[in-house]
C-alpha cells in the first residue's frame, strides 16, 4: 500500500496504482482522453497533467506515473488550467468541428473538454485535416478527421482483441491512425475500437445520424446470444433499440462485446417479428386471438396429456424454464429436454459423473491470471468470443501459455506463443486421454483423494502419448509440455465450449476434460477452473433447472425419435428453430410430420413455426424481465428496454396464462418465479433476487468446489478414413439461428458458405465465391466457396446457422462427415 | 368644476380628430414589425437544400418541447432533417431555438397572422418553414 496526498485529501492505494486512479478513488476528477481503464498505460495527450511536489519544474501526466509514497499531488492550478488549454488548442488546430453533424456531439470527450477550459479562440493556426473517410464496411465509419491520436483504438484491438487491425502511420502533422497498407477495415468488428474512441474518429454506422447520446434511454441488460452473458445497454428511443451503449461498470465483460452483442441486437426491431397468435385452419397459418390459440394450444396438449414432449430453447430466462417445468408437470408429461439434449447432456452428464457437478468450476476474471489455458476447439473464440478476449488479455499481459486443441486453426491459434494440437476430426479425446496418461505415467498427477486412478490407469494403455500423437497428427512432444504445464503452473484453465454443431462425443469430452482437471488438480482450485461454457445465453440455467427428462421419459432425440415414428401426440417447442439448428433435418421434418399437434413458440416465424398447428408469438430478450445464468454460474438480470410488437408477449406471460387454462397454478410474476425456482434449485437455495445486483451473483462462490473426484475412463474417438471430411461449427458472426435476422451479422456474413483451406482449393480449383456441390450420406448440399488459411489439407467447415444451406441433412452429429466435392 | 370638465374633454375630442388615433385600422393596414420581432419561424434554404443539419439542439432547448427533428443521411452522404415539424399551438414564441442554432438555419419572421380553421393546420412541416 501507497500512502500520497492529491488536492490535500490523505489517499491509500494498492502499489500498482497510477497517480490518476490515486484521484479517481480519492474522488478527486483528473481530466483524461488517452486513458481507459481497461488498457496500459499509455500518455499520448497530456491533458492529465497535474503537479507534484517532489517533481517540481514540470507537469507530470497522472495516468502513467505511479503513485508513490509521501506523494503531494495537486490536480488544479492556473498554470495546470492553462497547460490543459493549450494541449486542447493544439488537438484543435487541424480538428475538423462539425459538431452539429458528429454522431459523437454530447458524449464526445474533446467536446466537453473544450467547453470546460472554454477554448473560444485558438492562438494557434494550421490546416484543417482532410482526410478520406472510411465507409467502406456496413458497421464501422472512420473519419479521421476528428482523430485526437490517444491510439485507444489501436490499443484496444491489440491488447484486448488481439485482432490488431490498427496502428499509426506517418510523422509529425501527418501522423494518422490507419489499417494495414490504408485500405478500408475489414476485421471480425467487434466494434471495440468504436467503443474505446473519445471523439467521433470511429462511430457506429448502423447508428448513424439517427439519434442524440441524450435522447437515449439506457438500460441495462443481458446480451441474449451466447453464454458469456455480457452486459448490453440498450440505448432505446421510439420504443426500439437504437443502439448499444458503452458500459464497463455492470457485469462482467468490463465493456467488452463481440459483433453479435454490439451490432446484433437490432433483431428486436425486425418488422419480420411475430406479431399475432397464428393457427392453422384448412391447412394455412391464419391469425387467431390469444384466447382462441391458449383454448387450441390447452386443449392439444390436456388431449396429449402424457404423450406430450416439451422442447426448449435455452434462450429463455430461468423464471421461463422453471414455468416450463411447471407446464409439463401440468400437461402431465416427463418428455421435457432443452436445446439438441444429446449435445448439452453429454457434457453435463460426463461432469456429473466425475465431479458431481454441472457447471464451471470458476469464474472468468480468473482466467486472466491462468499461466497455462487449454481450449478444446478452435471454435471457442467463435463461440464465446468475449471470453476468447479475457483469454487474449491473459497471454498478451500476463504471458499465458495458451494451447488448443483443434482440427483447424483460429483466431486463438494465432495468439502469440500459442500451441496448436491440431488433430484429425474427432479425437479431441484421445488428445485428452494421452495427456491423463502422461500425468499419471511421469507421476505429475494429483492422484490424492482421487477415486478410480486404478482403473484409468488401465483403461488408458492404449493412449500412449506417442500412439495418439501418431494416430491424430499431433506433435507429441507438445502433448507432453502442455500436460506439465497443466499439472505444474499455479493457475490453469481448461475451457470446453458445447452447442449444437458440437454433438459428437460430447460424454466422453466431458469426462475426458473433467479426467484431467482432476489430474492436474485444477478442478475446484482458487484461481484455477475448468470452464463449460455454453452455446447459448441461458445455457448454464437450463442446466441448472434441470430441464431434463424425467426419469424413464423421453430427451431430445428420443422425443424427435419416438414423433417421427408417430408415437407423440403432441409437441411443443418454445424458442428453438429444429429444422435448421438440430442435427438430422429428416428426422425433425418427419417428427413435426407425424405429430398431430405442434406448437411453437417464437419471436419468428421459423422453418420449424411454419410447421406448427399453433404458432404463440413471444418477445425478444429485450422486451423481458427475468433473470440468466452465465456460463460462470453468475446470475443476472434482463430488463425490458422496449414493449414488444403488436400482441406478442413474453414467454413468461404465455406460460403463466398456459398454465391457468390448464387449471394450473403459476407464479404472479418473475420475481416470485425467482423465488420459487431459488428454492428448489440446487446451488440456488440461498440466492435472492436483491443478491443479484451489478456485478450479478455468482452462485456457489466463485470458486465451486467438485462434490467428488472420481475418475471415469473414457474411450477415444476413430479418425474416418475419406479424402474430405467436413467439420460443422459456429460462425463468430453469428449465434443459432437468431442472428439470421440481425443487420450487424448478416452485412458481414449474409450466405452460407463451405470453408475450405488453401491446398484443397488448388488442388480442386476452387476459388471464392465458387459454387460448390458437396455430396454425403444423407443428401448434397450447396453453397458458396470460401477458402482461408485455417483448414488442413481434407479438411473443409460449415457454419450450421443458415437453414438455407440444409447442412444437416448431412449432419447427423458426427464429429466429422465424410464427403465428396464437386463444382 | 365644469371649465375642468371641459378641458378633460376638449383633450379627448381632439384625440377623435382624425389624424390623431393610434389604432392601426387592422386588417386594411397592418404594423411595421421591430426587426426583433418573434413571429412565425423560418428554415434558411441554401441553393440546394435547408441549411438545418439536423444537430437536434432547436428541439432539446425548446422549452415548450414542441419542435420535431427527424435526421437521415441524403444521397450526398450528408446530415439533414428528413422531418422537421414545429406545433405552433405549443410554441411559446421564445426564440431559443433561434438562439440554439449553431448554423442559423432556423430565424423568426415578422409574420404573426397564424389564425387557423383546424388544429393540424398549426403543424408547420418542413416545406411550410422553408420559404
Ligand atoms: S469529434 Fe467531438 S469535437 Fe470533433 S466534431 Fe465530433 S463532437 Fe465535435
Ligand atoms: S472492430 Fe474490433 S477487430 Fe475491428 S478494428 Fe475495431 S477493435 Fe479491432
Ligand atoms: S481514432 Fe479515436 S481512438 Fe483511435 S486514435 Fe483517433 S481518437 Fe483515438
Ligand atoms: S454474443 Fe456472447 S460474447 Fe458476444 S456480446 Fe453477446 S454474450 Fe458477449
Ligand atoms: S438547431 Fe438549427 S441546425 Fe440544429 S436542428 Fe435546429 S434548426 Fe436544425
Ligand atoms: S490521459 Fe494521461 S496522457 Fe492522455
Amino acid at each position: 500500500m501507497v500512502n500520497l496526498t492529491i488536492d490535500g485529501k490523505e489517499v491509500k492505494v494498492g502499489k500498482t496504482a497510477t497517480i490518476y486512479e490515486a484521484a479517481k478513488e480519492a474522488g478527486v476528477h483528473i481530466p483524461v482522453l488517452c486513458y481507459a481503464k481497461k488498457l496500459l498505460p499509455y500518455g499520448a495527450c497530456r491533458i492529465c497533467l497535474v503537479e507534484v511536489e517532489q517533481m517540481k519544474g514540470r507537469l507530470i501526466p497522472s495516468c502513467t506515473t505511479p503513485a508513490t509514497e509521501g506523494m503531494v499531488v495537486t490536480t488544479m492550478s492556473d498554470e495546470i488550467r492553462k497547460v490543459r488549454k493549450t494541449v486542447l488548442e493544439f488537438l484543435l488546430v487541424n480538428h475538423v468541428i462539425e459538431c452539429p453533424v458528429c454522431d459523437k456531439g454530447g458524449e464526445c470527450d474533446l467536446q466537453d473538454l473544450t467547453y470546460e477550459y472554454e477554448v473560444i479562440s485558438n492562438r494557434f493556426e494550421g490546416e484543417k485535416f482532410d482526410l478520406p473517410k472510411d465507409e467502406i464496411n456496413p458497421l464501422i465509419e472512420r473519419n479521421m478527421n476528428r482523430c485526437v491520436l490517444c491510439g485507444k483504438c489501436a490499443r484496444v484491438c491489440d491488447e484486448v482483441v488481439g485482432y490488431g487491425s490498427y496502428s499509426f502511420i506517418n510523422r509529425g502533422f501527418e501522423t494518422k491512425i490507419a489499417t494495414a497498407f490504408d485500405r478500408g477495415l475489414n476485421c471480425e468488428f467487434c466494434g471495440q475500437c468504436v467503443s474505446m474512441c473519445p471523439v467521433g474518429a470511429i462511430l457506429p454506422r448502423p447508428f448513424k445520424f439517427k439519434a442524440r447520446p441524450w435522447q437515449l434511454k439506457e438500460v441495462n441488460s443481458v446480451c441474449g446470444y451466447c453464454g458469456n452473458g455480457c452486459t448490453v445497454t440498450l440505448g432505446t428511443k421510439d420504443n426500439e433499440v437504437q443502439t448499444i451503449r458503452f458500459n464497463d461498470k455492470t457485469g462482467v465483460n468490463d465493456g467488452n462485446l463481440c459483433i453479435r452483442g454490439r451490432f446484433g441486437a437490432s433483431y428486436v426491431n425486425s418488422d419480420k417479428r411475430l406479431t399475432s397468435p397464428l393457427i392453422r385452419k384448412n391447412g394455412e397459418l391464419v391469425e387467431a386471438s390469444w384466447e382462441e390459440a391458449l383454448e387450441t394450444v390447452a386443449t392439444g396438449l390436456r388431449d396429449a396429456g402424457s404423450s406430450t414432449g416439451i422442447l426448449s430453447g435455452a434462450r429463455l430466462t430461468n423464471e421461463e424454464l422453471f414455468l416450463v417445468k411447471g407446464l409439463a408437470k401440468a400437461v402431465g408429461t416427463g418428455n421435457l429436454d432443452h436445446s439438441g439434449g444429446e449435445c448439452y447432456k453429454g457434457v453435463t452428464q460426463g461432469l456429473q459423473e466425475t465431479l458431481g457437478l454441472q457447471a464451471s468450476t470458476a469464474t472468468f476474471p480468473q482466467v486472466e491470471n491462468a499461466k497455462a489455458i487449454l481450449a478444446i476447439r478452435t471454435d471457442f473464440y467463435e463461440t464465446h468470443p468475449v471470453f476468447g478476449m479475457v483469454v487474449n488479455q491473459a497471454v498478451k499481459r500476463n504471458d499465458a501459455q495458451l494451447t488448443v486443441i483443434g482440427d483447424k486453426q483460429g483466431k486463438l491459434t494465432r495468439m502469440p506463443h500459442a500451441r496448436t494440437l491440431q488433430h484429425k476430426p474427432g479425437l479431441e479425446v484421445n488428445i485428452l486421454n494421452a495427456m491423463c496418461r502422461f500425468l499419471l505415467d511421469e507421476g505429475l498427477a494429483k492422484i490424492d483423494g482421487l477415486q478410480g486412478v486404478e482403473e484409468l490407469k488401465v483403461a488408458l494403455a492404449d493412449y500412449s502419448v506417442d500412439a495418439v500423437a501418431a494416430a491424430a497428427g499431433v506433435d507429441a512432444a507438445a502433448i507432453k509440455q502442455t500436460a506439465r504445464e497443466l499439472a505444474t503452473v499455479e493457475n490453469a484453465a481448461i475451457l470446453l465450449a458445447y452447442g449444437l454443431p458440437y454433438t459428437a462425443n460430447s460424454r466422453e469430452l466431458g469426462l475426458a476434460a473433467a479426467n484431467l482437471s482432476l489430474l492436474t488438480g485444477i478442478a475446484g482450485r482458487a484461481g484455477s477452473g475448468l470452464y463449460l461454457c455454453g452455446e447459448k445465453s441461458n445455457s448454464q440455467g437450463a442446466i441448472d433447472l434441470q430441464i431434463l427428462p424425467a426419469a424413464g421419459a423421453l430427451g431430445a432425440s428420443g422425443m424427435l425419435k419416438a414423433a417421427s415414428e408417430g408415437k407423440l401426440k403432441a409437441l411443443y417447442v418454445a424458442a428453438e428453430d429444429m429444422l435448421v439448428s438440430y442435427p438430422d433435418k429428416s428426422l425433425v421434418e418427419k417428427a413435426l410430420e407425424k405429430t398431430s399437434f405442434v406448437v411453437v413458440q417464437d419471436i419468428f416465424l421459423s422453418e420449424t413455426a411454419r410447421k406448427a398447428d399453433v404458432v404463440l408469438p413471444a418477445a425478444s430478450f429485450a422486451e423481458k424481465s427475468g433473470t440468466v445464468t452465465n456460463a460462470e454460474r453468475r446470475i443476472q438480470r434482463l430488463n425490458p428496454g422496449i414493449k414488444s410488437p403488436g400482441q406478442a408477449k413474453s414467454d413468461f406471460a404465455i406460460f403463466q396464462a398456459l398454465l391457468s387454462a390448464l387449471g394450473a397454478t403459476a407464479p404472479a410474476d418473475e420475481a416470485a418465479a425467482f423465488a420459487e425456482l431459488s428454492a428448489a434449485t440446487s446451488g440456488y437455495e440461498m440466492v435472492s433476487l436483491d443478491m443479484v445486483g451489478d456485478q450479478g451473483y455468482v452462485w456457489g462462490s466463485d470458486n465451486l468446489a467438485p462434490e467428488m473426484r472420481n475418475l471415469v475412463a473414457v474411450a477415444g474417438g476413430k479418425a474416418i478414413e475419406a479424402k474430405y471430411q467436413l467439420v460443422v461449427g459456429s460462425s463468430l458472426y453469428h449465434s443459432g439461428t437468431t442472428s439470421l435476422h440481425a443487420k450487424g451479422p448478416m452485412a458481414v456474413v449474409a450466405e452460407p458458405y463451405i470453408e475450405f483451406g488453401r491446398e484443397d482449393a488448388a488442388e480442386l480449383k476452387v476459388v471464392d465465391g465458387d459454387l460448390v456441390k458437396i455430396k454425403a450420406a444423407g443428401g448434397v448440399i450447396s453453397a458458396k466457396a470460401k477458402v482461408d488459411r485455417r483448414l488442413p489439407k481434407g479438411v473443409l467447415f460449415a457454419p450450421y446457422h443458415f437453414g438455407a444451406l440444409d447442412l444437416n441433412r448431412i449432419y447427423h452429429g458426427q464429429a466429422a462427415i465424410a464427403v465428396e466435392v464437386s463444382k | 368644476m365644469f371649465r375642468e370638465f371641459a378641458k378633460g374633454l376638449s383633450i379627448t375630442l381632439k384625440h377623435l380628430l382624425p389624424g390623431n388615433s393610434t389604432t392601426v385600422d387592422y386588417p386594411k393596414v397592418k404594423l411595421e414589425m421591430s426587426p426583433r420581432f418573434r413571429g412565425l419561424h423560418r428554415l434558411v434554404p441554401t441553393q440546394t437544400r435547408e441549411k438545418c443539419v439536423a444537430c437536434y439542439l432547436c428541439p432539446t432547448v425548446c422549452p415548450a418541447k414542441c419542435i420535431t427533428v427527424e435526421s437521415a443521411e441524403n444521397e450526398q452522404g450528408e446530415k439533414y432533417p428528413r422531418v422537421y415539424k414545429i406545433d405552433l399551438l405549443r410554441c411559446i414564441f421564445c426564440g431559443y431555438c433561434v438562439e440554439a442554432c449553431p448554423v442559423e438555419a432556423i430565424e423568426m419572421s415578422d409574420e404573426y397572422e397564424l389564425a387557423n380553421y383546424k388544429r393540424e393546420d398549426f403543424n408547420f412541416e418542413k416545406e411550410r418553414l422553408l420559404r
